[in-house]
């Protein structure tokens, strides 16, 4: 297997962007192997990239289907349990279980969709990682690997693709 | 014969609006952004410092000292009394969700329907809402006065051998307003992450560097990071919007659910709701305001398309709420039933009328008398007066409704006139606990989301179509 070497290429704008991304892509690198970095959120489709894939909904979804039947036990199971006679109101009511029901269901929906951004993107994080501040000021940078050998014929490629630099990164503690 | 039949109407100013005087239309380099968000937070001047200091001690007389007393000597130092049970402290719970009511509109509602002119502000709003819960919570343990037996409301097993009553409104409210405030703290953190990882990249050193390195949780902006970020953002943005409008009503039907005069009425949920906007739109036009007049670059970032937004949104707000209350004052009205009779007759009528006047005056009247006027919504400290004002009668609205509504009952001989004690200086610390936290919290945290005015940035476009400049947004998002 060939040596591979870590490149963080940084563009300003959206444009050159894209095109170095395609660049990239047209040299033979995987999607796998590229990651964008960026300061706001930069739609997949401009880039030219694959959608990112996020299991947050997901998890959200199995957080409301367990809020929502803790939301029926407290209503149904707990009068079971513990029934308490109040001036001849049914103890199984139905209009009020939607109640704590909604309540629980929407708290499991948005408790458990917090912490899927938290499992889905490794959260908290605090070793080292490839990553340069000028991105939080602006800079969009794209990072990818490449065979060690044929480095300069990627960084020749970035530059005419309107790179503002390119060069190898090293994790550090943000 | 003749070009024209008609002469043609004067050129008016307003045609020839700058698009450049819209945020979204006068970007900013995102480092220069990033600079002017940090010295909003770190350059402050000693005025400041002193006004902190006053809170400070404001809030550890009345929320420490006094409720000491009011722990030590019982719910007896309160003017709560036979029939009146439910006093200020109650009042001061449903005013504190009404103002938090704003954060979730502006941040969840705007964001939903994609009203760019949100963007700068939407932070600001949502600490309202959970600082402004902080203090509805802390009115309830008031209230409770065995406040350290507040587990018993827990569904945890306890020496009493009973578990809480779900089906009482009671715990409907803990229920709702315990969702509300899990939620609404989620959902402030969820957009603050990359503004926290961005003063994580410009502060040197020190605890504020470890404080912004933790909270920012090694957030980088990377594809997959963004992506899970913006999806858990769109779910809170939906999900927390019937959230918000269950919490109000539920507080509503404490109320509404008893067989009481003035409080059994079946539009009280959506008349609450209304209420609590109508609260929170005012409240954030003062908490604008004074962002705009106290912290360095702001006036950037908050301009006259911010606050005519609020404006028009008060104005929309204030008339939807006369229409409710309209509601739930003719029913009663027309059906005659003598008790509910007494309690219209007495708040018009009674001792205390000039506080039913001064509701509908400054709920109706003053936001109908400025707001049609574009010039006076943008206009900072009037939009601010107006909101003071409103809040005013908001709270007035709630006061009229717990305390003076309870004296009225079907038991004449209890009929007592609610006077509060040791309620008074509690809640000045409930509203200087408010501004404390707030003051704080902008020393600390950037109050600007910085990547979302970027990204709104990004997403403009300014177009010529004729002689014309023409605004549209492009697809960005």
């Amino acid at each position: 297997m060939p040596e591979t070497t870590t490149l963080l290429a940084m563009f300003e704008g959206l444009e050159p962007s894209a095109e170095g991304v395609d660049k990239l892509q047209q040299l033979g690198v995987n999607d796998d192997d590229m990651n964008i970095i960026s300061g706001v959120p930069i739609k997949h489709t401009i880039l030219g990239r694959p959608p990112a894939i996020t299991y947050v909904s997901r998890i959200g979804l199995f957080g409301a289907i367990l809020g929502m039947f803790l939301g029926i036990f407290f209503i149904y199971g707990i009068p079971y349990l513990y029934p308490l006679l109040v001036g001849g109101q049914p103890i199984f009511p139905v209009p009020q279980g939607f109640i704590i029901t909604f309540e629980m269901t929407m708290l499991g929906l948005m408790g458990f969709s917090f912490i899927g951004l938290f499992v889905d993107s490794g959260f908290p994080s605090y070793t080292p990682k490839q990553y340069t501040p000028e991105i939080s000021d602006g800079k969009i940078g794209v990072l990818f690997s490449c065979p060690a050998s044929e480095r300069e014929k990627f960084i020749d490629a970035l530059k005419e693709a309107g790179a503002e630099s390119i060069e190898p990164v090293e994790a550090r503690h943000l | 014969m003749t070009t024209a039949a008609k002469p043609l109407a004067r050129r008016h100013a307003e045609e020839h609006e700058d698009p450049r005087q819209y945020l979204m239309h006068d970007p900013l380099p995102r480092g220069q952004m990033n600079d002017m968000a940090m010295e909003a937070m770190h350059e402050t001047n000693p005025i400041f410092w002193i006004v902190t200091a006053i809170l400070a001690a404001i809030v550890v007389f009345s929320l420490g000292y006094e409720w000491y007393i009011l722990i030590m000597q019982g719910q007896g130092t309160a003017g709560v009394l036979r029939p009146d049970y439910w006093g200020v402290f109650l009042v001061n719970t449903v005013f504190w969700i009404g103002i938090s009511h704003a954060g979730t509109f502006i941040s969840a509602i705007l964001r939903v329907l994609k009203i760019e002119s949100r963007r700068p502000f939407t932070r600001a709003a949502e600490l309202m809402t959970t600082f402004g819960l902080v203090q509805a919570g802390l009115s309830i343990f008031m209230h409770l006065g065995r406040v350290w037996l507040v587990y018993w409301m827990f569904p945890i097993p306890n020496e009493r051998r009973i578990w809480p009553d779900f089906h009482s409104p009671l715990m409907w409210d803990l229920m709702a307003i315990t969702t509300y405030l899990l939620c609404s703290t989620m959902y402030l953190f969820l957009p603050l992450i990359p503004d926290l990882a961005m003063a994580r990249d410009r502060t040197a050193g020190g605890w504020l560097k470890q404080f912004y390195k933790i909270l920012a949780l090694g957030f980088r902006g990377t594809e997959g990071e963004w992506k899970n970020l913006t999806t858990a953002m769109n779910i809170f943005a939906f999900a927390i919007i019937p959230v918000m409008f269950s919490v109000h009503t539920i507080v509503s039907w404490d109320f509404a659910m008893a067989s009481r005069p003035g409080w059994s009425s079946t539009v009280f949920g959506p008349y609450f709701v209304i209420g609590a906007l109508h609260s929170g739109m005012a409240a954030v036009a003062i908490v604008l305001f004074l962002l705009r007049s106290t912290m360095k670059h702001y006036k950037y970032f908050i301009r006259a398309e911010q606050l005519n937004t609020i404006g028009t949104l008060m104005l929309l707000v204030s008339m939807a709420w006369a229409y409710f209350y309209f509601n739930d004052y003719l029913v009663p009205w027309y059906g005659g039933d003598v008790w509910d009779k007494l309690v219209q007759e007495y708040t018009e009528k009674g001792p205390l009328a000039y506080l039913w006047y001064t509701m509908l005056i400054v709920n109706i009247a003053v936001p109908w008398a400025t707001l049609w006027n574009r010039k006076w919504r943008e206009t900072p400290w009037l939009l601010a007066i107006v909101g003071f004002l409103i809040n005013v009668g908001m709270y007035l609205e709630r006061y009229i409704i717990i305390p003076v509504g309870v004296t009225i009952n079907r038991m004449p001989f209890t009929w007592r006139q609610y006077e509060p004690r040791i309620e008074i200086p509690m809640t000045i610390g409930t509203f200087a606990l408010f501004l404390l936290l707030y003051m704080l919290a902008s020393r600390i945290i950037p109050l600007i989301p910085v990547w979302e005015v970027q990204e709104g940035q990004e997403a403009h476009l300014i177009r010529k179509v004729g002689k014309a400049e023409v605004s549209t947004l492009s697809d960005l998002e």
